[in-house]
């Protein structure tokens, strides 16, 4: 399962019939990226496709005699795999977009199970559409919209022009509940950055942490952003009475409105929050890039000042929603209020109910590493059928490297990655899957420390 | 599996080589040995003398997507090609000649075999499998299999069998009537009949190979191959059975109340994985071709003397070993479009 750099990498496209898929592929196809691209189509796409070789194939899922649905592999995958790497004019990269149903597992399962696949192929990622404004509909009704939010490694929030700010929110919200590791992006007309989609090495164990510190998307310390545009000149946040005596904020400069902006500007601002908050009194000046706490203690409006030198658009990261404390931005010289540009909130928690779950656990210390692999055999002999998919490091005792580790389901694979250095020896594991007793995995586990 | 040490010695001489445009994916001798032709992953085709090994003609883009699939007449100069393009091609080796084009439309023409008798083609398309004329007039077409088909072959009955996921069918060449259906829950990624046409066996994507003697429907398999033995050969005589899925070749015993409870015997020269296998015409001798392009040539004439008699190599992995029809010469495909011929 181990994966050199040689091979050719294949992206697997899944998602509900129109979510966007062949938009999306027809948008990698057309940009220049200088890779030359086979595409393997299951279902007939609304769009035609130019520029590249497009096989069309029918979904073969064959399932072994003895039962194990980790063998379960894609036949009609290693079909045409097989034919294409036989010709010299080999392609750089490998595009299939499965039909609306299928099941992620299998197609996953082939560039691991089928030796000539592996040696020549390499899974880069799952990328799944979702029709954000069908999707709950959909994640009730079939295993397969479930299945394909569970493996993916990326989620592209679709067509959010059909839906609200707040609803898109929610749903993301509930989606990260059910898959943890994945990478969000939101978009309209499957509009993504393509280094956003492709070469993201997400099963590659030795780019897994080189890329990402960790395996888990972060969780946001606050609760709203507002991105504002702004001249030089002073401006004031004015704020009425509402639930806290205080509240966390950061202002960005340069914010960008669109989502990879912002996801970038709250992955900044994480760590910002991070940080000791310096305490702000009314009427005093807010510091840009730097994490404040308001005092809020007062009776009645507050007012608090920011500085800008120059055109550009702030953001507010705040730990609460405007509409909580009637926040509102005004341009000190002429008292107009500065409309909002752009507002999202960040749900912070989400309440469990869908049977696709998953969650992290996060340790520090050392385990032993017999008890581990007691544990972890046995949990993917007992459980492997419901665990999609699992991604860690691992700090084992008398071991001066990192362990890392991935799998589907009872596929694991798993090596020492870089030395630990002057790192804190800590432990992070994330599962997904279905009807995960939670609780007890997080026991298994913790039995194992030293 | 028994462990024998083994000294090859020189048995298989240089003859020529030539390099085609792609991957050499198939072709063969003609019916009398005086040509090899072959066909490359690129949709080119070249047509060699067997002696010297100089191009008699070659046509390149003969499908449009490439090559797939070729086969050989039995008993006259002619051949056909199947590719990417949903196209079979009949060829006339002598003329350059299209004798007939046949289009399937869409689907990939992954599959081609002629009856032994040199009377029909059988084609896969896809789910579909279609019979013809030696001219490529249609005969008969089969309903949609399981699966796409994944190989073809002919008894000596004029019987066509196919695989494909779960199945082994056995059709009336003439009619397309289905004789015998032959179950078994997995993809067969490969397939041989025995001389004799009784015993059908199958290589599986589950690292297994099954088999069936038809005349009572008894299956048996065997397991134990840490790959996919997608390299199977039987002997003239059907007695012995050379299967690939790992770096050495096992060959199993049909004698007697074999190969159900025995060892077979285990060939280990090779350092990489087999990919073909081919038992000469006539005689105990194998060639075995793996993926880092070793050939070697083993004597299997006494079942407990078994010896690598001349290991030789080719570029790159090797795609296919076709014997001439007296067994004197091997022809070696490779990878890199690398085209070798030995004499034995």
């Amino acid at each position: 399962m181990d994966i050199s750099s040689n091979k050719v990498p294949v992206t697997i496209l899944t998602g509900f019939l129109g979510s966007g898929k062949t938009t999306l592929l027809n948008r990698i196809l057309s940009e220049q990226h200088g890779k030359r691209i086979a595409v393997i189509e299951n279902e007939f796409g609304e769009v035609g496709i130019d520029q590249a070789l497009v096989i069309n194939a029918e979904e073969e899922i064959f399932e072994m005699a003895n039962g194990c649905i980790c063998c379960t592999v894609r036949g009609d995958l290693i079909r045409v795999l097989g034919n294409l790497m036989k010709r010299r004019d080999k392609f750089d990269y490998v595009v299939v977009e499965t039909t609306g149903l299928a099941d992620p597992g299998p197609v996953a399962q082939t560039f691991f199970m089928d030796d000539e696949i592996s040696s020549e192929f390499s899974l880069d990622g799952i990328i799944t559409l979702v029709d954000t404004f069908h999707i709950n509909q959909q994640l009730g009704r079939s295993d397969e919209s479930t299945e394909q939010i569970a493996f993916a490694d990326v989620i592209v929030l679709n067509k959010t022009d059909l839906v609200k700010d707040t609803e898109l929110d929610k749903l993301e919200a509930r989606l990260r509940e059910m898959n943890k590791m994945a990478k969000f992006i939101r978009s309209e007309m499957a509009n993504v950055p393509i280094n956003s989609v492709l070469d993201k090495s997400a099963f590659n164990l030795d780019q897994a942490l080189i890329r990402r510190p960790t395996f888990l998307e972060p969780e946001y310390p606050f609760e709203w952003t507002g991105i504002y545009s702004t001249k030089p000149g002073k401006y004031k946040i004015i704020m009425s009475e509402g639930p806290d005596p205080s509240m966390s904020l950061v202002i960005e400069l340069d914010q960008n409105t669109d989502d990879v902006s912002l996801r970038n500007g709250a992955e900044h601002c994480v760590r910002l929050y991070a940080e000791d908050a310096e305490i702000i009194k009314p009427s005093e000046i807010i510091p840009k890039g730097k994490h404040v706490n308001l005092n809020l203690e007062s009776s009645g409006q507050k007012e608090f000042y920011i500085e800008i030198e120059k055109d550009t658009k702030i953001a507010l990261f705040a730990q609460h929603t405007a509409e909580e404390f009637n926040m509102k931005l005004i341009e000190v010289d002429n008292n107009d209020e500065v409309p909002v540009e752009m507002e999202r909130t960040w749900v912070a928690q989400h309440e469990h109910d869908d049977e696709v779950g998953s969650f992290s656990i996060e340790k520090d210390g050392d385990l032993d590493e017999q008890k581990l692999q007691a544990w972890i055999s046995k949990l993917l002999r007992e459980k492997g059928v419901d665990i999609f998919r699992m991604k860690g490091f691992l700090s084992i005792a008398g071991e001066s490297n990192r362990f890392v580790f991935q799998g589907v389901h009872m596929i694991f694979s798993g090596k020492p990655d870089r030395p630990w250095g002057s790192l804190p020896r800590r432990n992070q594991l994330v599962f997904i899957g279905r009807n995960l007793d939670e609780k007890e995995m997080r026991k298994g586990f913790e039995d194992c420390l030293v | 599996m028994s462990i024998m040490e083994t000294q090859p010695q020189k048995i298989l001489r240089s003859g020529w080589n030539a390099y085609v445009n792609d991957y050499a994916i198939s072709g063969g001798w003609n019916y009398n040995g005086q040509v090899l032709i072959i066909c490359d992953a690129a949709g080119g085709i070249y047509v060699f003398d067997g002696k010297s090994g100089e191009v008699i003609w070659s046509q390149g883009q003969v499908h449009e997507g490439g090559i797939l699939s070729a086969a050989i007449h039995p008993l006259t100069d002619r051949f056909a090609t199947g590719g990417q393009d949903g196209k079979i091609i009949i060829w006339n080796t002598c003329q350059k000649n299209r004798e007939k084009v046949i289009d399937l439309g869409d689907g990939w023409i992954e599959n081609l075999s002629w009856s032994q008798d040199g009377e029909m083609l059988a084609v896969s398309c896809s789910r579909t499998v279609y019979v013809y004329t030696k001219e490529g007039n249609e005969i008969w077409q089969s309903s949609n299999h399981n699966s796409t088909v994944s190989n073809l072959g002919w008894s000596i009955n004029k019987e066509l069998a196919t695989t494909c996921y779960g199945c082994v069918s056995f059709f009336d060449g003439m009619s397309g009537k289905v004789k015998q259906k032959l179950e078994w829950k997995g993809s067969l990624v490969s397939m041989v009949l025995s001389p004799n046409s009784d015993i059908v066996v199958c290589g599986s994507q589950d690292n297994t190979i099954h088999f069936w003697r038809r005349s009572t429907e008894q299956d048996s398999m065997m397991s134990g191959y840490p790959l996919k033995p997608s390299a199977l050969s039987f002997d003239e005589t059907g007695s012995y059975l050379a299967t690939g899925g790992s770096e050495e070749v096992t060959v199993w015993s049909f004698k007697g109340n074999g190969p159900e409870g025995t060892s077979p015997l285990s060939l280990k020269l090779h350092t990489k994985p087999i990919t073909t296998l081919a038992f000469a015409h006539r005689g105990m001798n194998l060639a075995s071709g793996s993926r880092d392009g070793a050939v070697v040539l083993w004597d299997l004439k006494s079942e407990n003397e078994e010896s690598g008699l001349s290991e030789t190599s080719v570029s790159d992995s090797v795609s296919k070993l076709y014997w001439r029809p007296d067994d004197k010469a091997l022809a070696g495909l490779d990878r890199q479009g690398g085209v070798t011929v030995w004499h034995v």
